[in-house]
């Protein structure tokens, strides 16, 4: 039982992280690579705030979100947008997308490993988590956070993009970018909103798998840019409902193998999930059948 | 010239195999394939022929050509595997091959070292050696990149369904692009392995991807020229100039970013460009002055 949950933990923040990918992939056409880098850096920004400052857990979380959000934005600004203005077709702008957000990535990443020497950091806040104990299962505040927080977003975020106008208008240019731009879809101020909010997202998660571990590597967001990806593809591009369940299947399957004790194959699950999914079922578990898009 | 070449032949080994590892991720690039399975047959090929050295003890060329030849056959088994997958999906697809590559050399055991990789490799191979096989892959690339051959080449990338209309087996040409690139990241695996005398999991990682992926963006991804110009590029820079040794990587990142912003052909594009305008102001005033005269 402490595995199930402690799957879910793991899960939740991994449903937080690639929901933003997931969002601005489905939506506006863009795997930002540097989404690693930005919810790395945010909670890097963080560490290096708090280092300063003793804030209280809420206004740690805000400095990350803000910071993701704000790094999110300046990469769409700077690379991405320049990037889609020039690009002749979608194919070579997709590329191009990808070979710059890994280059953008890079930058932060040294920048990080320079000032910590490659040492893991974490964050000071006046929050201490608690330990509870209900019915022998151990769980901190952290972790019913990251649940609540994970669950709530997760689902609300399904919700919005399939009820309300903007979320129309989100999926409209999944579908179909240049007819929605001819219905009068505002592209460009819908691309800064969703890599801002991804980016908040992106923040988010780096400040709370901060707290939850006590301190995460430079590297880390490197290594979870794989697993979102693998839970994107496996949840189905476009679908929300799809990367949340994804997001849980993976870190359910990835708990199992740690638990089952053989702690080196971990991430062979998700690299394998990535291969078994794209060859099996390449539009995912809950993906469109038109959705992919050469 | 004695002297220089005394205090820099690591650093001409290293020109040599970053040139062998560009090819092997440009060469499918060339043939509109986003594939990175170069660099998981780079891992291959170094594990192959350590192997071959450490438990079979045979000598250091065939080592080197078991270890291209095991490479180019996997790489080629994963291209007929992931045939069907464009654009992103085969890009992600072979990075998750690569990092699979990895985990399977920490969980090979006594075969391949585990996390510790395998130590006393040490192969005799000299500069004179690796720049002879250098020139043999060239000289062969350089063919696919002339004539008939060369124009079918371009199609094959730029479209596909066109080459397909015009008699051009575009399946069997873009299979063909895997088995080379895994022969030749096979290749620089091998003789880089068996010039440092060790190989560890931890080099087969991202920044391998970015490294070599870097060197085509920047020098030119469609010829051997460019990789050759990305080569001497990344591998000279840092010496030259003290400033960027110190923020070598942040540097890079920023290379990487802009080139793929605003230099999509990369350095060579560049050059041809301007050549090309050049000799058409060249050109154009030849037929005003045989206007004029006449």
């Amino acid at each position: 039982m402490q595995d199930v949950l402690n799957a879910t933990t793991l899960g939740s923040i991994y449903l937080l992280f690639a929901l933003g990918m997931a969002l601005v992939w489905g939506t506006i056409g863009i795997l930002n690579f540097a989404h690693g880098a930005t919810f790395m850096f945010a909670a890097f920004i963080g560490h290096l705030v708090t280092a300063r400052v003793e804030l209280p857990l809420l206004g740690v979380i805000a400095v990350a979100v803000l910071v993701g959000a704000l790094i999110s934005v300046l990469t769409q600004l700077l690379a991405f947008q320049p990037i889609l203005k020039r690009a002749k077709n979608r194919h070579a702008a997709e590329l191009r997308i990808l070979i710059a957000g890994i280059g953008v990535a890079a930058i932060p990443l040294a920048i990080a490993q320079r000032q910590t020497r490659s040492t893991p950091f974490g964050l000071r806040s006046s929050y201490s988590p608690q330990v509870y104990e209900v019915f022998g299962l151990r769980i901190t505040t952290t972790a019913i956070i990251i649940i609540v927080l994970g669950l709530v977003i997760g689902i609300g975020m399904t919700l919005w993009l399939r009820r309300s106008r903007h979320g129309l208008a989100l999926r409209a240019l999944g579908v179909d970018a240049e007819t929605s731009a001819g219905m009068g879809v505002n592209r460009t101020t819908l691309a800064f909103g969703t890599m801002a909010v991804a980016g908040g997202l992106a923040g988010l998660a780096g400040a709370l798998l901060t707290l939850q571990l006590g301190a995460i590597a430079p590297e880390t967001g490197d290594q979870l840019i794989i697993k979102a990806f693998a839970i994107i593809v496996l949840g189905g591009l476009g679908s929300m409902a799809g990367t949340v369940i994804g997001a849980y299947v993976l870190a359910g399957a990835e708990t199992l193998v740690l638990v089952m004790n053989w702690g080196t194959w971990v991430d062979a699950v998700s690299f394998g999930l990535i291969f078994l999914i794209l060859l099996a079922r390449p539009q995912g578990l809950l993906g469109r059948k038109e959705v992919r898009r050469t | 010239m004695s002297t220089w070449y005394a205090m820099n032949v690591v650093l001409v080994q290293t020109t040599l195999t970053t040139l062998l590892l560009a090819l092997s991720i440009q060469v499918p690039l060339r043939f509109g394939v986003f594939s990175f399975a170069g660099v998981g047959a780079f891992g291959i090929g170094g594990y192959g022929s350590a192997i071959a050295m450490v438990h079979l003890g045979w000598s250091t060329w065939p080592a080197v050509a078991f270890g291209a030849v095991v490479a180019g056959l996997v790489v080629f088994l994963l291209g007929l595997v992931v045939q069907r997958l464009t654009g992103l999906y085969m890009g992600m697809a072979t990075i998750a091959f690569t990092l699979i590559v990895s985990v399977l050399a920490v969980n090979g055991g006594d075969l391949t070292g585990g996390a510790m990789g395998l130590y006393g490799a040490l192969g005799e191979i000299s500069v004179l050696q690796i720049l002879l096989v250098v020139l043999l892959v060239v000289a062969l690339l350089h063919l696919t990149e002339l004539g008939g051959m060369g124009r079918r080449v371009d199609a094959v990338r730029d479209d596909p369904e066109l080459a397909n209309a015009l008699g051009v087996d575009v399946v069997r040409y873009r299979q063909f692009s895997f088995l080379v690139s895994g022969l030749i990241g096979g290749l620089a695996g091998a003789i880089t392995t068996l010039l440092r005398s060790t190989i560890t999991p931890a080099e087969v990682n991202f920044h391998l991807v970015i490294l070599a992926l870097t060197a085509i963006v920047v020098g030119g991804s469609r010829s051997w020229v460019g990789a050759l110009i990305g080569a001497v590029i990344f591998v000279w820079l840092p010496t030259w100039i003290g400033f960027l040794a110190e923020w070598e990587r942040v540097a890079y990142g920023v290379i990487v970013a802009v080139a793929a912003i605003y230099l999509p052909l990369g350095v060579l594009g560049v050059a041809k460009d301007l050549w090309h305008r050049f000799r058409t102001r060249e050109e154009r005033a030849r037929v005003a002055a045989l206007a004029k005269e006449s």
